[in-house]
């Protein structure tokens, strides 16, 4: 019994963590097609300029927090208005164009001395507490009211307002969008912006768990595209879902296989994911453009 | 005036051209030390601090005697990237090439610094003959086993820095007995790496401690690198009541899970084989405070503070002020030492030659900054002990009240082993 | 620009030779052959004499070299002639590295053996592995290849054999500058008459509009698991010559380096040409070796290059260079 509580907190938590991880992949991909491999860079360099805000300049921890945020999105930006918008629609090109943009500021941040495992952010709230006799602490409790209501606020946005309305019908076809006046290119520099934003809102909320390091910047890379694809490339709705399958997966998985097993059935779940239903379980099927 | 200014210019590059070859015939030729090591990484940059200091120490002190001259050390550093996830180990074998064939290293010491980087090198430096003091990083028994099993082949390499088997017999379980008798603890949960050494680890804890008479909680939980989310197995420790939970993990995620143990007030003390997260000075700072009572190794003494022999406490503050911190990293103060060992094996050898200077290091005999460093004549590992006049000691420290304070080998001991206030 | 300024235009001209039409050569005169032979001449003595004039390190690059360049090859004629964008290219490596090293010390073959058993074997394993993908297509195809060397080495990871973390040492050693130069541009040209050959127009078209050779009655599984196979072939090979060069395989024979610096190399040389191609791989691994001084930087460096060659030059260099080679240029007034 004990157990299954355990399972059923510290697994929501985990999807969650995976969900915000991916979140900001998944919009971009899903609004403008565009694959953002520089993603986990965008990720922890908003870490670090936070951390940078916090101990070097002294700012307001929370302030220091949003202008972080805001300075990741102008980043995302620029990336895409100087540098991905010329090789926009050349898949590859993309991947790799936004790839060797991840690893200049990977590698750039560890050669400009960020390294090692000192730099840390402080938690939002000390303390602990007991959900029928299990721990946890309070950050990870807002980690995941944030996460989820983030989710609910991405449906809203999307659902009801000008921009996300705006975005949805690029999503769905980009002709007919241009064809009333959605300016697309404008549209992609907005989506680009605000899926760097949501990797730095991730990045804020889940690197007080651990440390700032530049490694973290590859895993979430690799994490956020599994879930995507297992979700589905495009649809965010199925990112969010994905991630809570593949987030309970991973605890079962640990519980009753044992923990090295942990990868190999995420990237199981990919590879069976992609060879019989590419768009993902929740995406939408387009047969003739996937497999033949 | 401009023409006497541009004659007085020439007359002084003439000078100065005269006098310059002048200068270098003066000075001998530099001995060349190559370190192959993934400088952007804790385990490559602390011996590359190690090396240089040694080096600028023993150069400021005139130089190695050869044969009548003394000639300087120069240390030539080569980024292997091996720690990188994503890079194949042919990088780093490729960077060990050039330092021999390119830089003309006479002598390589460090790294590099992955198991599997570390064993495949091994063909490679014994190929060209080059003598090689590991430093940092590998920690398999496979590496000194090997040369064991073929010593004409592997007898370049050495070893002077600790390895598995010895860190897990020899040193942590002593500790976890000292600490099981202090304060009536006897169940154990392991939580390890999925990488070579710390499987070693896990296992031999398992079964030696079983042994003891200890519960041992389930088979040692294995985490792939990477891991992130460690909450299902701190909740089992924290159900099956666990006391003690070893840790061996040399990636950076670890901080992650002292930081939960922490919040979650797990009744068991975390005591970290390897741990990479707590090992560096500003671990306590970075984790506000929640690393208190994490124990850590550090695999040979000096590398925190301690008395282990005059040199040690030298050594510490030198280092602390040549680089503005004090050591982090395990590979440090073994890294230091190796070149004064290689500086004695030269001197003593008289030669460059390579099979001089082994047989020298073999009969390598001084006391260090951790303890009496001796090599194992068959193996080429150094020979390990608990007390620093019979061997190369250790160090297990504990963080308390922010410092890393020593608690074993008890010979070098600067404080007592503490329990978390919620143990009580 | 005012009004009166004369405007010009560059024109290009084709050089006067009538060997436009691909694969078939009507030669006037010595000049047109010279014309011709030169280019491939250049690329095979300059290959040749290689090892001869560079450095004794340098001559171990020249391996590492040829070894990224099959792998390089392999990517461009999977991706640009039968429509497979293969990450997959640690996949091949690892695969053949750990069947050589399986050959070598626990059976005790020589490397001569070795290398080609492993070689096929390897590429056997992989064509097999992969032929549940094949359906696929695009970018789901690049994800999943992408996915089977990390799938691999977690797998080798959790069930601790083959070594496991520790690797396969004690590979005899097999450096033969030669062995890769001349495999290499075996390959390269026979890759080049094949995509021009039957079997090439197949999967050129499989590769343009699969539902057409479908329509036509052909098998596009079979075309594409042929495809693969000779992919595998030179990326096993690859690997298998690795293994023999650094005395090891391991974990790390599944890097993420040997799917991504391909296609680096593909780009900067020009995606296509398949010589383009090689090419990079001959500019990039050295540039890499060269770049080491810098440390970390050098990455960065690398990444740059990478980055402006695919946003402002994404032709690449073979083309541009064809280009240069096949037309005049000149101003014309408009």
């Amino acid at each position: 019994m004990d157990i299954l509580i355990e399972i059923l907190i510290y697994g929501s938590i985990h999807s969650i963590t995976l969900a915000l991880m991916a979140l900001g992949f998944a919009l971009v991909y899903g609004t403008s097609r565009v694959p953002n491999f520089a993603h986990g860079a965008l990720y922890i360099i908003c870490g670090f300029i936070a951390w940078s805000f916090l101990k070097k300049w002294g700012v307001n921890y929370y302030l220091s927090i949003v202008l972080s945020i805001m300075v990741i999105g102008l980043i995302g930006a620029l990336i895409y208005q100087f540098i991905l918008i010329r090789v926009r629609g050349m898949a590859i090109s993309e991947i790799i164009a936004s790839y060797a943009i991840g690893l200049a500021i990977l590698e750039g941040l560890r050669w400009g001395g960020f390294k090692g495992m000192t730099y840390t952010l402080p938690t939002f709230i000390q303390g602990t507490i007991f959900i029928a006799g299990v721990p946890v602490d309070l950050h990870r409790i807002v980690v995941l009211i944030c996460g989820a209501a983030l989710v609910g606020f991405l449906w809203v946005f999307t659902h009801f307002t000008r921009i996300g309305l705006a975005l949805r019908g690029m999503a769905q076809d980009e002709r007919a969008a241009l064809m009333l006046g959605i300016d697309s290119d404008r549209m992609a520099v907005v989506a680009m912006a605000f899926g760097s934003m949501l990797a730095g809102l991730a990045a804020a909320l889940l690197l007080p768990l651990g440390n700032i390091v530049v490694e973290t910047g590859y895993n979430v890379l690799i994490l956020a595209i599994a879930v995507c694809i297992v979700g589905g490339l495009g649809s965010w709705m199925g990112a969010v879902l994905a991630a809570l399958l593949i987030g309970f997966a991973q605890i079962l998985t640990e519980v009753y296989l044992g923990t090295h097993f942990k990868s190999v059935i995420a990237l199981l779940a990919i590879i069976v994911t992609l060879i019989l239903r590419p768009s993902g379980l929740f995406g939408r099927q387009k047969e003739l453009e996937e497999r033949v | 005036m401009k023409i006497i200014n541009s004659r007085v210019l020439l007359i002084l590059l003439v000078a100065v051209l005269l006098i310059l070859p002048g200068k270098l015939a003066l000075a001998e030729e530099p001995i060349t030390i190559g370190a192959p090591l993934s400088t952007a990484f804790l385990y490559g940059w602390d011996a590359e601090r190690g090396i240089t200091l040694a080096v600028e120490e023993i150069n400021a002190a005139g130089g190695v005697k050869v044969a009548g001259t003394k000639r300087p050390f120069k240390v030539e550093v080569i980024d292997t990237r091996d720690l990188e996830p994503g890079v194949p180990v042919s990088e780093a074998l490729l960077a060990v090439e050039k330092l021999i064939l390119e830089k003309k290293a006479d002598f390589i010491m460090g790294g590099p610094v992955r198991s599997e980087a570390g064993l495949a090198a091994m063909d490679l430096l014994s190929k060209y003959k080059k003598i090689s003091i590991l430093t940092t990083g590998v920690l398999t028994p496979a590496y000194h086993a090997r040369v064991a099993e073929n010593y004409d082949k592997y007898k370049y390499l050495f070893r002077i820095t600790g390895e598995a088997k010895w860190i897990a017999i020899g040193e942590q379980i002593p500790a976890l007995l000292k600490i099981g008798e202090k304060f009536g603890l006897n169940r154990l949960y392991i939580m390890i790496q999925d990488v070579a050494h710390a499987r070693a680890f896990g296992n031999i804890f398992a079964k030696v401690m079983a042994q003891k008479g200890w519960t041992v909680i389930g088979e040692p939980e294995i985490y792939p690198t990477g891991s992130t989310d460690f909450s299902m197995g701190l909740l089992k420790a924290r159900r099956e009541k666990a006391q003690v939970i070893i840790i061996c993990m040399d990636m950076p995620e670890s901080s992650i899970l002292l930081k939960q143990w922490y919040d979650m007030k797990v009744p068991a003390l975390p005591f970290g084989s390897i741990i990479a997260a707590a090992e560096q000075p500003g671990f306590w700072k970075a984790s506000e405070g929640k690393g208190e009572y994490a124990l850590a190794n550090v695999v040979n003494a000096g590398n925190a503070p301690s008395n282990a022999s005059d040199w040690t406490m030298k050594f510490y503050d030198a280092y602390a002020k040549r680089w503005g911190v004090e050591p982090e990293g395990y590979g440090t103060s073994s890294s230091y030492m190796a070149v004064y060992v290689l500086k004695e094996a030269i001197e003593k050898a008289g030669t460059l030659d390579s099979d001089a200077v082994v047989t020298a290091l073999e009969k390598t005999d001084m006391m260090g900054v951790y303890g009496r460093i001796k090599f194992d004549p068959k193996s080429h590992q150094v020979v390990p002990s608990l007390d620093p006049n019979e061997g190369a000691v250790g160090t297990i420290f504990q963080w308390q009240a922010g410092k890393r304070v020593v608690v074993f080998p008890d010979s070098i001991a600067m404080g007592e082993i503490k329990l978390p206030p919620w143990m009580k | 620009m005012n009004a009166n300024s004369e405007q010009r235009r560059r024109e290009r001209l084709d050089r006067g030779i009538k060997v436009r039409s691909d694969g078939i050569y009507s030669l006037m005169s010595y000049r047109e052959l010279c014309y011709l032979v030169l280019p491939r001449a250049v690329l095979i003595t300059g290959m040749l004499i290689l090892p001869l004039v560079v450095p004794t390190y340098w001559q171990k690059v020249v391996s590492y070299v040829c070894i990224y360049a099959l792998l390089t090859l392999s990517f461009d004629f999977l991706a640009h002639f039968v429509g497979l964008v293969s990450l997959g290219g640690a996949f091949f490596v690892g695969t053949g590295g750990y069947f050589a090293a399986i050959l070598n010390t626990v059976l005790g073959l020589p490397p001569l053996l070795s290398i080609p058993i492993a070689t096929i074997l390897g590429a056997f394993i992989c064509t097999l592995l992969l032929l549940p993908c094949l359906p696929l297509r695009g970018v789901y195809f690049a994800i999943v290849t992408l996915m089977y060397p990390l799938l691999f080495t977690r797998v080798i990871e959790a069930l601790n054999i083959l070594g496991g973390t520790d690797g396969m040492v004690g590979v005899t050693n097999f450096t033969n500058h030669y062995f890769i130069i001349i495999m290499l541009l075996a390959f390269l040209f026979g890759i080049r008459r094949l995509v021009n050959q039957d079997l090439g127009l197949v999967l050129r078209a499989v590769k343009d509009n699969d539902q057409a050779v479908r329509a036509s009655g052909m098998s596009i599984t079979y075309y594409k698991t042929i495809a693969v196979f000779i992919g595998s072939v030179m990326g096993c090979l690859a690997g298998a010559y690795l293994a023999h060069v650094f005395e090891w395989a391991g974990l790390s024979s599944f890097a993420l380096d040997f799917s991504i610096l391909p296609i680096a190399a593909t780009v900067i040389g020009g995606a296509g040409t398949l010589v383009g191609p090689v090419l990079g791989a001959f500019i990039l691994v050295p540039l890499n070796e060269w770049l080491r001084d810098f440390g970390t930087l050098r990455i960065v460096i690398y990444a740059l290059i990478l980055l402006a060659f695919i946003v402002f030059r994404s032709e690449g260099i073979m083309v541009y260079g064809m280009r240069k080679y096949h037309q005049f240029e000149k101003w014309v007034k408009v």
